[in-house]
């Protein structure tokens, strides 16, 4: 079998594009957590909504700082 | 029986032995290539069996004086078209001599009685020019000396013998005049000589101008760091060393600026560094920072860097710095077999820089396993471990390491390993978890109770605030709710007006009217709990006034709506179902805004 060539899972220059969109979602659904956070009260807050956006908003801000230490040049 | 057949091997290697002394050289030709600072000896013999037994392997002497300083030595049969490259070991024969050392060239097929063949011997030396003198001032041309045997060195006799050297340049200040030698131009010739038994030699000394670059590397790091996401960093830490006659005398910037082809002939300015082709993000700096002094060029076959210490380079002066680039994966990481195979270049991209001291240092992905290096030479190995970025365990390094490594040396080599492309994962799951990890630290922090009393009054005092602030809220979104179906209920009634669907009318009046008043039963308790709360004194009214107006405009729509649909079904005509229902509308109109203003009022406290 010939050796084949490999490459990224992901295009290179996808990487900047990424990280900006990744990044955005992933601070707008930061922003809409901590606004929550701020205006439900103690007694009718849900964790579950909770738990729920903070995953989402980690997911997003995850991939998206990955995307952004790539697209700067370092490669983790 | 085996022991039978061990000496029967031993009887042919006895054999084979007391054969070798039968070989005989009926032709050598030597050219010495002293145009750089390295030596490169091309000798073309030709091996010519007299004995009665077969010959398998040959053997080379190379003078102690030599040895140390031989970097590279490779033998290449020809035949035909095709060339091939034998096998080479060190051994110590027989016929050893304690001056010099022995490597043995194995044959591909068996030399038999009368036989001939022609070998290509290509060897490589280091540090065999010698500055003579040691000093010079920045003005003088740098002069070197080559020591040599005329007569190749052999432990086989040889019948006719040649000897060729070249110079960089027309100068040559003296060399050593034995018979048959003749100076012509950039070259001079020793022989032919005749009939010379084995172990002959006939010193010579050559002293010459020779002003080409020096460049020593003393050591060199070579970090080659492979990242699955697309790239291969290569990042190359230089201790560069110029080799040549040493500076006496200071050095003066005037004289080098203004009359540079005098001024600073044994120096060099500037390096030029061949990397592959599409390397990208190219760096050259040192401690102090960024050096500027650098060119790059390229296109698809190549990318070529040249680089400018921050001083020019004098005899003995030494400098460092680093260069580094990025390269895409795709051009050196292969999969074969389940394994990985990096396939790169071992030695320096720099023109004719001699290293001291390589090291090659491949860092493989975090969880790679199963490591192994080939390399077409031999080298030390050995692993490491390097912690990066985002990392747990650290990334395993293999360590590659040769001394005395010359441009001949800049060949290929692989690493193969294993590597689950789900580790790939790794660094984004970590990312991940320490961004849920500050959201969950977030939650625990809003819900957590700090008070130290717990039984003051204004403790006391907020919970109930808190509680009553809630049951706002919980009011506050069953009239949303209520709302939204008054909205529905319109809309229901556009839609009559345009489908003429009776039926569908009053179904969706009847499900509003059960949602409707579900909601009022869930909106009862919340009320009486915010009558008997004394923290909603002030609030209560607007609430009570709300919940008032809410049901009121209820009645009114339902009230509108049963009329419009009798009127729709007795075919009144669409000025008269108007006429009919306008107080309704105004007065719902009416109310609709004063619910907004109370719902505004409600937010605001």
């Amino acid at each position: 079998m010939a050796p084949t060539p490999i490459t990224s899972p992901v295009p290179v220059v996808w990487y900047p594009t990424l990280a900006v969109l990744m990044l955005s979602v992933g601070l707008m659904v930061t922003a809409s957590f901590f606004i929550y956070e701020a205006t439900s009260s103690r007694i009718n807050r849900s964790l579950t909504k909770e738990l729920i956006t903070g995953a989402v908003a980690s997911f997003f801000l995850g991939f998206g700082s990955l995307f952004l230490l790539l697209a700067t040049g370092v490669y983790v | 029986m085996a022991f039978r057949f061990h000496l029967l091997f031993l009887l042919i290697a006895i054999v084979s032995a007391s054969v070798q002394a039968e070989l005989t050289l009926s032709k050598v030709d030597r050219k010495i290539d002293l145009t750089s600072h390295i030596v490169r000896v091309t000798s073309t013999l030709k091996l010519e069996n007299l004995g009665p037994g077969v010959a398998s392997e040959v053997l080379l002497a190379v003078p102690d004086y030599q040895a140390n300083n031989l970097a590279d030595l490779r033998a290449v049969i020809n035949e035909g078209k095709s060339s091939i490259v034998l096998h080479i070991e060190h051994v110590s024969p027989e016929v050893s001599r304690p001056e010099f050392t022995f490597y043995s060239i194995s044959l591909t097929k068996g030399l038999e009685k009368g036989q001939s063949v022609t070998l290509d011997v290509f060897s490589a030396f280091t540090h065999s020019v010698i500055p003579f003198p040691e000093e010079i001032t920045q003005a003088d041309s740098q002069l070197v000396l080559y020591k040599d045997s005329a007569y190749f060195v052999s432990p086989y006799a040889v019948k006719v013998q040649t000897l060729r050297i070249k110079f960089p340049s027309a100068r040559v200040e003296s060399y050593t005049n034995i018979q048959n030698t003749k100076l012509n131009g950039t070259s001079i010739r020793y022989g032919p000589y005749e009939n010379l038994p084995p172990f002959s030699s006939s010193p010579i000394t050559v002293h010459f101008e020779n002003n080409r670059p020096f460049a020593v590397a003393k050591q060199l790091v070579r970090e080659i760091e492979i990242s699955h996401w697309g790239n291969v960093q290569v990042t190359e830490d230089y201790r560069l060393f110029h080799g040549g006659a040493l500076n006496k005398g200071g050095f003066s910037r005037i004289n080098y600026q203004s009359r540079q082809v005098i001024g600073g002939i044994s120096s060099f300015r500037s390096l030029l560094a061949r990397l592959p082709p599409r390397a990208h993000s190219v760096y050259y700096r040192d401690e102090i920072g960024n050096i500027s002094t650098s060119h790059l060029w390229g296109d698809s076959r190549k990318t070529e860097l040249e680089i400018e210490p921050r001083y020019p380079m004098f005899g003995g002066w030494r400098t460092s710095f680093t260069i580094g680039y990025g390269l895409p994966l795709h051009d050196f990481l292969f999969e074969s077999e389940g394994k990985h195979l990096l396939d790169i270049t071992f030695g320096c991209p720099m023109d004719e820089v001699v290293i001291d001291e390589l090291f090659v240092k491949v860092v493989l992905p975090e969880g790679s396993k199963d490591i192994s290096a080939s390399t077409p030479f031999p080298t030390k190995q050995w692993q490491e471990v390097k912690f990066s970025h985002l990392d747990i365990v650290g990334r395993p390094v293999v360590v590659l390491q040769k001394t005395n490594v010359v441009p001949e040396h800049n060949l290929h080599f692989q690493v193969h390993y294993r590597f689950n492309n789900l580790s790939l994962l790794m660094e984004p799951m970590m990312l991940i978890s320490g961004f849920f990890f500050l959201f969950v630290s977030c939650i625990v922090y809003m819900r957590i109770d700090m008070s130290i009393s717990k039984t003051s009054a204004s403790y006391q005092a907020k919970l109930q605030w808190e509680e009553m602030q809630a049951t706002v809220q919980q009011v506050r979104g069953i009239i949303g709710r209520c709302l939204a179906i008054h909205d529905k209920l319109d809309a229901s009634l556009r839609d009559l007006s345009r489908t003429g669907d009776v039926q569908q009318c009053k179904a969706t009046r009847k499900a509003a009217d059960g949602m409707l008043k579900e909601l009022s039963k869930e909106l009862k308790p919340l009320l009486g709990v915010l009558q008997s709360s004394p923290q909603a004194s002030q609030i209560w009214p607007k609430v009570e006034e709300l919940a008032v107006k809410e049901r009121e405009m209820q009645e009114r729509l339902m009230l509108k709506h049963s009329m419009v649909v009798d009127s729709f079904e007795k075919k009144s005509g669409g000025r008269d179902i108007e006429n009919r229902i306008a107080s309704h509308q105004q007065k719902i109109s009416a109310l609709k805004h004063e619910i907004d203003d109370l719902l505004d009022a409600i937010d605001e406290i």
